[in-house]
């Protein structure tokens, strides 16, 4: 299916289930409640077909290129359906089960998240490991035919709603960096898992605290080859700062509109709403330009810290502007509508935090493409 | 333009930006067909051309040619075109009885030509007045970049004397002007970068190139992202030339030319603030290019308020 077609379609069909398709509640909700909205939309989006476009045919998808994907998360978050942070996580996790887990895995798992069946987290930052990931010392041992896992993971989102994670272990020794690492696809009902949320400031409690206490795992459950996890961590990251960002983009565009249909008259800077403007739409063109790359088969890989930077900067630019048109409502507001503007301008202070800090995205820039060579 | 054509005109341009100027370089681009180009694929012939001389800093009268044939004339007239006052990007021509009082600025080419386009708000909306040279005052301006050769234009001149009035889509002949004037601040600014990274490999400080402290590499990785962001917003904006999609990539363009010329003056220090090295000419010009056709601030501004008040944002480009 085209694009073109693909959008009418889809639009149509979200006009026509309104009513079914709305969220329940007001706000930004807690966080169970935006859960099952997901679910919700997820499930009545994958059994119309729509989730399935863009997605190849051996993990249950109807083929067709990432930008039908890319419009879909797109409309769902312009029309304030999804959450677009908590909707995009597939984008990440089902390519990695694509290009890595054995094909009948890949079969029978990826439909189930795509379908909101299950909920998959991914397990890579640890206490110790944050911005140096090749550091990370979580412990996958073989014994007989099993891995037993010990060790902890640390803002793994979602991962108290999981049923499965994409781990990232260390199968070398420690000195062994990022050559003795290896990704494993574990059921996160298995005996010895323990997940405890974290309060943020923001106060929706996504990220987790993971605890592995001898966690069996069985050998087929290994994604790529053992000792060659960090490829599968490399090749997956652009993936994270292409779609997703796609996703991300409307919905701060979306957010931007109310603001200035809603800012009381003189609260905002002409200049300030210019330049935030400017900064998003240039984003919106550049994460569109990486979107016609992955359609055109391009591999996605340094390049893309440049739409991760320019995303976490009209984040919090944008967000900056709601802090100062709607001062009342983010300082003092208590009803609904408030706290989530509240929440989610507290929530745009990580974006240059998660996902590969500002600062390891410059790294990237400088070494990558700007061959600056390695920094000391 | 095919990907081999386009590959052919791309460097036939650079060559011709990195070896002339000026006169030297209106000969090389008709030559090469540039006037042709613009014809038959106008974005390729701005983007490549303009960015080109962006970072090259030379000059040419292709800015007058772009805007002349914007406004109808014959793409192989020797005009210039009468560009508005610095900052502005409204019409230099004001109707005042039977006469027209003109006050702007015009190119290097301006000089070159007897003729010049003069546009101004008519009760029958905007026309464009073919004025002979002769009827106006020019004053050559050294200023903060004197390789420009900008000049100021003032005079006016009895309407009935000029060639009969053309009607003019003024809007849309700045529109394009301004993308062109994006594409050559991004050259600038590309020049720029790479003066900065060449130095920060070769500069040694405590025993080790200045390019492996992480302040420094931060400061060029930033300039790539300005650089990068504002190409692609240009690139968008030809997708949808409209003057709103026109005058947001121009004044980012101009954004980020001045950020990046922040970080790479501070990189290159010393050796940068010196006419001894090449950097000083970039600044220059991404300054005053940031200043014509409507100066970067300005527009921004023109956004916002416009945004405000209606409490709509301007059209997103569709995936």
């Amino acid at each position: 299916m085209e694009l073109d077609e693909f959008k009418l379609a889809v639009d149509v069909w979200l006009d026509a289930h309104t009513e079914e398709l709305a969220c329940t509640f007001e706000g930004i909700g807690t966080l169970d409640e935006q859960m099952a909205q997901l679910r919700k939309v997820m499930r009545l989006t994958y059994d119309a077909g729509f989730m399935r476009m863009g997605w190849p045919e051996r993990v249950g998808g109807l083929g067709g290129s990432n930008l039908l994907r890319a419009y879909l998360g797109e409309v769902l978050t312009a029309r304030d359906l999804v959450e677009p942070g908590i909707y995009s996580m597939p984008e990440v996790l089902a390519p990695t089960m694509i290009d890595y887990a054995p094909e009948a895995l890949a079969a029978e798992m990826v439909p189930r998240l795509l379908r909101g069946e299950e909920i998959w987290c991914q397990g890579f930052s640890e206490p110790g490991t944050g911005s140096n990931l090749a550091s990370l010392a979580c412990r996958a041992t073989r014994d007989g035919d099993a891995w037993r896992i010990n060790g902890q993971k640390v803002w793994t989102s979602l991962a108290q709603y999981a049923q499965r994670c994409v781990l990232l272990t260390r199968t070398g020794t420690t000195e062994s960096a990022h050559r003795g690492i290896t990704a494993l696809f574990i059921d996160m009902d298995s005996k010895g898992i323990t997940v405890r949320p974290i309060e943020t400031m923001h106060g929706a409690h996504e990220f987790c605290e993971v605890f592995f206490d001898d966690v069996e795992v069985p050998l087929d459950r290994v994604l790529g080859d053992v000792d060659h996890g960090w490829s599968i961590a490399m090749d997956l990251l652009p993936y994270e700062r292409s779609t997703a960002l796609w996703h991300r983009a409307s919905y701060l565009q979306r957010r931007l509109e109310q603001l200035v249909a809603v800012a009381p008259a003189g609260s905002l800077d002409p200049v300030a709403v210019g330049e935030a403007t400017e900064l998003l739409w240039s984003f919106r063109a550049r994460s569109r330009a990486t979107q016609r790359r992955l359609a055109a088969g391009e591999t996605l890989g340094a390049e893309t810290s440049i739409d991760k930077v320019l995303v976490a900067a009209a984040e919090q630019v944008v967000f900056d502007l709601v802090a100062e048109g709607l001062a009342t409502d983010v300082v003092l507001g208590d009803d609904p509508v408030s706290q989530r503007w509240r929440a989610e301008f507290l929530y745009s202070r990580a974006a240059t935090i998660y996902g590969g800090s500002a600062e390891i995205q410059r790294n990237i820039i400088a070494r990558r493409l700007l061959g600056l060579g390695a920094d000391r | 333009m095919e990907a081999t054509e386009r590959a052919l005109f791309e460097s036939g341009v650079r060559h011709a930006t990195e070896a002339t100027d000026g006169a030297a370089l209106d000969s090389a681009l008709d030559d090469l067909g540039w006037r042709d180009a613009l014809a038959v694929d106008r974005r390729t012939a701005v983007s490549v051309l303009f960015e080109s001389q962006g970072a090259t800093t030379t000059v040419s009268a292709a800015l007058d040619w772009l805007l002349a044939t914007a406004l109808g004339a014959d793409a192989d007239a020797a005009v210039a075109v009468v560009l508005p006052s610095l900052r502005r990007c409204d019409h230099p021509g004001r109707l005042d009885g039977d006469w027209c009082v003109v006050e702007g600025l015009g190119t290097a080419a301006l000089d070159r030509c007897s003729t010049a386009l003069v546009v101004a708000q008519t009760p029958d909306g905007a026309a464009t007045f073919a004025v002979d040279l002769g009827l106006l005052t020019r004053r050559p301006v050294q200023g903060l970049d004197p390789a420009l050769g900008l000049c100021e234009v003032m005079g006016e001149f009895e309407t009935a004397w000029a060639a009969q009035p053309k009607a003019a889509d003024w809007p849309a002949a700045v529109a394009l002007g301004q993308l062109a004037l994006g594409h050559e601040l991004v050259g600038a600014g590309r020049t720029m970068l790479e003066l900065a990274r060449t130095h920060a490999l070769e500069r040694m400080q405590f025993g080790r190139p200045i390019g492996s402290f992480q302040a420094v590499r931060h400061r060029l990785a930033e300039s790539l992202v300005a650089l990068e962001a504002a190409a692609a917003l240009l690139d968008a904006a030809w997708e949808d030339p409209s003057p709103v999609a026109a005058a947001m990539a121009k004044a980012f363009a101009g954004r980020s030319a001045r950020t990046v010329a922040r970080h790479c003056q501070q990189v290159l220090a010393g050796i940068g603030f010196t006419t001894e090295h090449p950097l000083h000419r970039s600044v220059r010009r991404a300054i005053v290019l940031d200043q014509l056709l409507g100066a970067g601030g300005v527009l921004t501004r023109t956004l916002g308020a416009g945004i405000l008040s209606s409490a709509t944002l301007p059209a997103a480009f569709p995936l």
